[in-house]
């Protein structure tokens, strides 16, 4: 009895609604020209920022953190940063001076060689993993545009590397043979540089030390037995949040650090001023939707009394017909979302397509994703059975023997 | 409760049917409309296959009657007031009351009762079918072959698709009336059925519901103030006497019959 009361009062509801469908429909556009304005801008707010955030991780220099100067940075510092849950890669980098090295085509003899900075890489490096580029395994290197472009190689071609040392007044040279596992393209390298294994970079800076490097051959003094300490690193952070707080972090340390956190908290703060100004024109809208709705179900129910009444006579439970109001208002919300949705779609088209040449693929002026319709249409559902709330405690008041007849 | 009551009572205890359907006994409701009204019950028993028509003018409290048999309507008191729709299946709506339990007198009330008003007694928003069927849809009983049987017995067959509002005063009625039946209650109750109806549509329809009425085995219980209607009709006949209060100036309705 109870399970078909429910249903016959979802029939019943849903009937009265469809009867009255002129009235229902105001209430729908109602909902929806509150909504679509809402969306349209929710949207647009959420595609500027999504597009601007998109740029910003797309160039892995925005994650980076660059320390300047030089310090004294031990196995032990590496491994406290490293475990740092904001660091998302840490590397550490040799002297810079010591950390170059010329390039020479196979078979070369005359003509100038390529001197490139040499920078350590690693598996998970941000800026080759953002161009797709292979790390470079043992004796290979990733080679910058214009590096590459002079010693006119491509990938997978070999080169010869060439390191020099002075050693009392002598000038002494080791070369080996290397291997081209990628090119950086110029918008993600102007300089000539090659991203090298961090063995490399150490190799090179012992040689110039005049230390012997035995697995590549080369000669010189033993190396002392004392562990290695690195005047410098590379540094990035795992998301654009990240990077003023772990700045932060380093300035603390005495540590001075150049980071594009500006441009981010640029974006961040644009994100926050409308999510500001978004937020009270949809707590506005709500307001006035729920009060609208609130009136719509009292009025309604008000005008139906006799027809509730006659439903009590028939045997319909209290507890059933309060859901009348309940029912109708979600169903206005619910069909009110969808003609929303739907403004707001060609709208968005309009607009994408309008502005849709200025952004880069992939991004656009105003989207918005499904559970972002999903969340509109729960809240309004909540708002709107809110605001049904008084006229189904109403309905549980009606008194058959008062609203059956015209006294 | 004098002698003459009892008398007559054991008279109507012979018409047709027998077992007890209501019983009532010193039930009474006070409305606080205007100056105050009180309706008083001293004794009422109804038997099951019964016609009884509650006789008087308007505001004479049959309508309040009504709907206190209807269980749609809270007595003040009572020293009796069971209402039993079948062997074993009694229920002490004064109980029921005092206990609140809305939820049980709505799952009687639909599974017992039809109830006819003057007009407007249809939802508007359905079709004649859909209003007839209503109350078997409510229970979730089969729906098949009824609503179509019935309308044709009361000459509304080919208003089934209709909506209540493209029908006439009477055939509304008849919907009505359809509706009250459909689910096979044991009790119709009707208040003024035909009170906006004139005198020859008005009689054609009586006739019609007292004959269903009978042949379905349910009993009726009608509240009119037009005495000559229910004359010829084999009802029993329940009056009101209507007196001023002595204490404050609430009128006070007695049921005799």
């Amino acid at each position: 009895m109870a399970r078909h009361g429910l249903s016959n009062v979802l029939r019943l509801a849903l009937r009265d609604y469809w009867h009255e469908r002129l009235l229902s429909l105001c209430a729908i556009m109602g909902l929806a020209a509150v909504l679509a304005p809402l969306l349209l801008l929710f949207g647009v707010k959420h595609g500027i920022i999504e597009s601007l955030t998109h740029r910003l991780l797309s160039d892995p220099r925005n994650l980076e953190l660059v320390v300047m100067g030089s310090g004294r940075y031990d196995a032990s510092w590496f491994t406290t940063l490293g475990a740092d849950p904001r660091v998302a890669f840490i590397l550490p980098q040799t002297r810079s001076l010591a950390a170059t090295m010329s390039l020479l085509t196979p078979g070369q003899t005359g003509g100038p060689a390529v001197t490139v900075d040499l920078i350590p890489t690693a598996d998970g490096d941000p800026l080759l993993r953002r161009w797709g580029l292979p790390t470079p395994g043992q004796g290979q290197v990733v080679l910058s545009w214009s590096a590459a472009r002079k010693l006119g190689l491509g990938p997978g071609q070999d080169l010869v590397g060439r390191v020099g040392r002075m050693v009392a007044g002598q000038r002494q040279e080791a070369r080996l043979g290397l291997k081209l596992a990628g090119v950086l393209p110029l918008e993600a390298q102007a300089q000539e540089t090659a991203y090298a294994p961090l063995d490399l970079l150490e190799a090179t800076e012992d040689y110039r030390d005049g230390f012997a490097v035995p697995n590549l051959g080369w000669e010189g003094a033993p190396r002392p037995e004392s562990p290695r300490v690195y005047p410098s690193f590379r540094l990035y952070a795992k998301g654009l949040d990240e990077v003023a707080a772990l700045r932060d972090t380093l300035l603390s340390r005495k540590l001075e650090v150049h980071t594009r956190a500006e441009e981010i908290e640029a974006v961040q703060s644009l994100d926050r001023a409308f999510t500001i100004i978004f937020g009270l024109l949809a707590s506005v809208a709500v307001l006035g939707y729920f009060a609208a709705t609130a009136a719509n179900s009292l009025a309604n129910v008000r005008r139906k009394m006799r027809h509730l009444g006659v439903a009590r006579l028939l045997g319909f439970a209290t507890g059933d017909l309060v859901w009348f109001p309940m029912i109708q208002a979600g169903a206005t919300s619910v069909l009110g979302v969808g003609v929303a949705l739907v403004l707001y779609a060609v709208a968005a088209l309009v607009i994408n397509q309008h502005f849709g040449p200025r952004v880069c693929p992939g991004e656009a002026v105003c989207r918005l994703s499904p559970s972002h319709g999903l969340v509109v249409l729960v809240l309004t559902l909540l708002a709107s059975v809110l605001g049904a709330a008084s006229a189904a405690w109403r309905v549980a008041g009606i008194e058959p023997s008062e609203v059956l007849r015209d006294v | 409760m004098s002698g003459g009551e009892v008398s007559s009572r054991a008279v109507l205890a012979a018409a047709p049917g027998g077992a007890v359907l209501y019983q009532l006994r010193e039930v009474t409701k006070r409305r606080s409309l205007g100056a105050g009204f009180v309706l008083q019950v001293p004794e009422l028993t109804i038997r099951a296959g019964e016609m009884v028509a509650l006789v008087g003018d308007s505001g004479c409290g049959k309508s309040t009657l009504l709907d206190l048999l209807a269980m749609v309507l809270r007595p003040d008191g009572a020293e009796a007031f069971t209402f039993q729709p079948a062997a074993g299946a009694r229920l002490d709506v004064w109980r029921a009351w005092q206990g609140n339990d809305q939820n049980r007198l709505a799952r009687v009330r639909g599974e017992n009762l039809g109830y006819v008003l003057q007009t407007g007694g249809l939802l508007p928003f359905l079709s004649v079918r859909d209003n007839i069927a209503l109350s078997r849809r409510l229970l979730g009983l089969p729906r098949q072959g009824w609503t179509e049987a019935l309308a044709k017995r009361l000459g509304i067959a080919n208003h089934l698709s209709k909506l209540p509002g493209q029908l006439s005063v009477g055939e509304r009625q008849r919907v009505a009336i359809a509706r009250a039946m459909a689910h096979q209650p044991a009790v119709v109750i009707a208040d003024e059925p035909t009170a906006s109806l004139d005198p020859i549509r008005a009689r054609q329809i009586m006739d019609l519901f007292a004959t269903l009425v009978s042949q379905y085995g349910a009993t009726l219980v009608l509240a009119t103030h037009d005495r000559q209607a229910v004359e010829h009709g084999g009802f029993r006949v329940v009056k009101f006497v209507l007196s001023q209060a002595p204490r404050d100036s609430s009128v006070l309705a007695r049921v005799e019959g």
